[in-house]
């Protein structure tokens, strides 16, 4: 390798914590190296540090597992019985699959350094198979549109405060929204919200939107990108591409003991 | 990524006269959990964006006035029928199944379904 290449590549690598850099220079960079670990079908992890610090673990080229100090990790996994019912299969899958897909999100929306590839033990992610990094990268893609299409309104860093008129005998909220209103101090953040949880970051941020909708929430300060026009939409089907050919993110419960049955 | 032992969580549904698309969207974010399809002019993800979309007004709905107790979703398409039924409440898993409405019978479809979700909590 060149000087002047061995120097383009530090300005690169650099470059990617320094303020006002381009987002979508950091997303391309990340998911480059990303991919070229999986064409490789590597093993090992891809440590992140910076403003988000945290790993990304693969396995033969696919996504084991990752975390992110930014997010919840997952609760400590119980090992149940191989003839346990379909719903107790999704359960166990969505608790390892939901903190890595929440990690993933993070580690590649918010500006950090990627140091090199390295070989890494793999945590126990008990009946989760892999996930093809193409699955991965259209299902953190389609929770970026979630969250860009309620960027005018909140994010997972916005702080929050309970409708003080609400009373208890009057309002219907699932058991989470009760769960996330009971939390609810001045000041709270969706962030803070899911740790205290220990759900998901994404869902508490998409749940507390839910109660601004029906006014039980309202945002404490200003708002992230300044008074907006009001509560935006928030629609699943508009954070879908329907361009052809694009993976459709699907967690495998394949690998739960029994679901073949 | 759709492998045989994933669509195997769904055969039940997919033993329907008229089936053609049946998946588990976790309705909370939006997030397909498994998937099997006999059709492939309907787009995956934009069906069950829409079933999490329309979860989303119903619990709207359901906060707001004195109903209680949501089964399932039927929206007929002159075609197609959706069937939306609430696997489970914690975590929101939602099943979607979109049948051919020329083969299918709606209530013996609707009977099936409920039938597989009382077995896949059980």
């Amino acid at each position: 390798m060149s000087q002047t290449s061995r120097f383009t590549r530090a300005r690169q690598l650099t470059s990617t914590v320094l303020p006002g850099r381009r987002l979508d220079d950091y997303a391309d960079q990340v998911t480059g190296r990303l991919r070229r670990i999986a064409a490789a079908r590597g093993t090992g992890m891809l440590p992140f540090s910076g403003r988000s610090d945290g790993s990304i673990y693969f396995r033969d080229g696919k996504v084991a597992f990752a975390e992110s100090t930014r997010t919840p990790g997952p609760a400590p996994h119980d090992p149940r019985a191989p003839d346990q019912p379909p719903l107790n299969k999704i359960i166990a899958i969505l608790a390892i699959a939901e903190p890595t897909i929440d990690a993933a999100l993070e580690l590649l929306s918010v500006q950090s350094r990627f140091a090199k590839f390295r070989p890494s033990k793999i945590p126990d992610t008990g009946p989760v198979s892999d996930i093809s990094l193409d699955a991965l990268l259209a299902e953190v893609a389609r929770r970026q549109r979630m969250l860009g299409q309620l960027s005018s309104v909140l994010s997972a860093d916005t702080a929050l405060a309970r409708n003080p008129h609400i009373r208890p005998d009057t309002i219907r909220v699932s058991a989470v929204q009760w769960a996330l209103l009971i939390r609810v101090r001045h000041g709270s953040t969706p962030r803070d919200l899911a740790w205290d949880l220990g759900r998901g970051v994404f869902g508490t941020t998409i749940e507390a939107y839910r109660l601004l909708a029906r006014q039980l929430l309202s945002v404490a300060g200003p708002r992230p990108d300044g008074p907006g026009p009001g509560l935006a939409a928030m629609s699943f089907v508009r954070a879908v591409s329907v361009e052809k050919g694009e993976t459709v993110p699907i967690i495998n419960a394949s690998a739960a003991p029994g679901c073949a049955d | 990524m759709i492998l045989d032992e994933a669509e195997a969580l769904l055969d039940p549904v997919s033993d329907i006269e008229g089936f053609m698309l049946a998946c588990l969207v976790d309705a909370s974010t939006g997030m397909i959990v498994a998937s099997r399809k006999d059709q492939d002019d309907i787009s995956l993800p934009t069906a069950a964006a829409g079933a999490a979309d329309i979860a989303n007004v119903l619990s709207q709905l359901t906060g707001e006035l004195p109903v209680d107790g949501l089964e399932d979703v039927m929206v007929t398409f002159r075609r197609q029928l959706y069937v939306m039924r609430l696997v489970s409440p914690e975590p929101q898993i939602l099943l979607l199944v979109i049948l051919d409405r020329d083969r299918a019978n709606l209530a013996m479809a609707r009977r099936a379904i409920r039938t597989f979700c009382a077995s896949f909590a059980a």
